[in-house]
């Protein structure tokens, strides 16, 4: 099947920035999600041709991220080949506080839960779509979300838990 | 100082901002290069299959024909992965074939633990727990490891069938596990897994499995088409395939949708997903075969792990 490299690399450059955001949140330590997001995009070229007609092909890597996030098994050699062709990475200036505390914390929370919150706080994504992209009821959305929540309140102790609204968690 | 969570998260992000994941040329250069090497592999698997296909078909020919095996034994020889014709996976063994639909054979309402089993695989009331260990769980064949730990989880057991709600009463316990597995002709390491299971285990009240399988088998009947959620344009078929032999009694069904090529066209290709819900006293345990980028489910891989769950519940419960 014919795959269009332009379109491909379209799609690569407006949606790595969102892409890396939710692999650092969902895996917990960033050299790990960079390379799991390079070996979802590797994918994703494979799959170009029917991929580049899915409705939603940035949630489709997503889902390959979440799954890759659960195999630490395997330390995908093979992508790293590719960091090495790009060459040495530009050196870059040592994470927050914040965000030490935060993906520490996030280590301690469940994978499902941990994909939600990314989902909800890093792309502003409604709890029913939400629902809709990890294929479960909206109720075990909030659950996750409210069990995830609570969860990070207890591992960082000056968290401020805002109210949660309607449409968020019950 | 307190902060609320979206600050640590905005923290995230800009450190995520911070790095750079590479140009997408080289990215589809290096994914060029493995798929070629995976290709290559795979071609050496299918050579040396039709080689052993070809020296077991000399040996048949010339060996008595062999007695078949007790049905629902968990060691039986279509259970085991081997390099039979009939065992190993191939194109035209991917999914189901046909088959016109199932006659309902349901058995009737077993009464709790206390029932003997129908048709003769189980003749020993199983006691029932009120929690499930690990050790009810099976473990893949050796063939089938990837090194990759089950994993428990929280999610759906079942693929939705147009709404329907389907076993969530009545349940005493349930676990469930993301288990994946590789065919035994992949040689694993660097080569990325066959298929994925969504494995659960679920304790009902007496005399409640039963009606578990019935609302199942409804709700496949009542939903022979559905749209894929997310993607409507996606229309996914469910049918019941004829089942036996797994358990006290076991539904089979199957969800096929078809491939689309980059104008939406049907390529002619579709993926098949396996679901076999199996009943063993009043413990009930899903395999969902969800595959993994794309690939179909194995009718033999999945029965040979069937076989292998419902030995290790019957195990379980003594």
């Amino acid at each position: 099947m014919v795959r269009d490299a332009q379109s491909f690399d379209d799609f690569y450059r407006s949606t790595t920035r969102r892409m890396m955001r939710y692999g650092y949140a969902v895996v917990g330590d960033y050299t790990e999600a960079q390379d799991l997001v390079q070996e979802a995009y590797a994918r994703a070229w494979r799959q170009w041709g029917r991929l580049s007609a899915h409705p939603a092909p940035e949630a489709w890597l997503r889902l390959v991220v979440a799954r890759l996030a659960t195999d630490r098994w395997r330390r995908l050699r093979g992508l790293r080949g590719a960091l090495r062709l790009a060459g040495p990475p530009p050196p870059v200036s040592p994470p927050n506080e914040d965000s030490v505390l935060l993906v520490r914390a996030l280590r301690q929370v469940p994978a499902t839960h941990r994909r939600a919150l990314a989902l909800h706080y890093l792309l502003d994504m409604p709890v029913e779509e939400i629902a809709q992209e990890i294929d479960v009821p909206v109720g075990t959305v909030k659950s996750w979300l409210s069990r995830g929540r609570a969860r990070l309140a207890a591992l960082l102790p000056d968290l401020v838990v805002v109210e949660l609204e309607a449409t968020d968690v019950a | 100082m307190s902060r609320e969570l979206s600050e640590l998260y905005r923290s995230l992000a800009a450190d995520a901002d911070a790095r750079d994941l590479g140009l997408p040329d080289v990215l589809r250069h290096q994914a060029d290069r493995r798929a070629r090497f995976r290709a290559a592999g795979g071609t050496l698997a299918v050579a040396l299959v039709v080689v052993g296909a070809v020296i077991g078909a000399q040996a048949v020919a010339v060996a008595p024909p062999p007695v078949p095996a007790p049905v629902g034994t968990a060691a039986s020889p279509s259970a085991s992965p081997s390099a039979s014709p009939s065992a190993s996976p191939s194109p035209s063994a991917t999914g189901a074939a046909p088959s016109p639909p199932v006659s309902p054979t349901t058995p009737g309402r077993s009464p709790g633990t206390t029932t003997t089993p129908p048709g003769g695989t189980g003749t020993q009331p199983p006691t029932t727990p009120t929690r499930i260990p690990d050790r009810a769980f099976f473990a893949l064949a050796p063939a089938n490891q990837t090194g990759i730990a089950p994993q428990f989880r929280d999610e759906a057991v079942l693929p939705g069938l147009c709404g329907a709600a389907i076993g969530n009463a009545q349940v005493v316990h349930r676990r469930t596990r993301l288990l994946i597995y590789k065919l035994p002709q992949n040689p694993g390491g660097e080569h990325v897994p066959d298929g994925s299971y969504m494995h659960s285990i679920t304790i009902y009240r007496a005399g409640h499995a039963d009606d578990v399988l019935k609302e199942l088998r409804q709700a496949v009947r009542d939903c022979p088409e559905q749209g894929w959620p997310g993607a409507s344009s996606v229309r996914s078929r469910q049918r019941l395939l004829p089942d036996s032999g797994f358990g006290n009694e076991s539904v089979l069904f199957e969800m096929r949708s078809a491939g689309q090529d980059v104008n939406g066209d049907p390529t002619g290709v579709e993926d098949v997903r396996l679901i076999r819900v199996i009943r063993v006293g009043d413990v009930v345990t899903v395999l969902w075969e969800q595959g993994w980028e794309n690939t179909s489910s194995q009718r033999a891989q999945v029965d040979a792990d069937s076989r292998r769950a419902v030995a290790a519940i019957r195990r379980w419960l003594g």
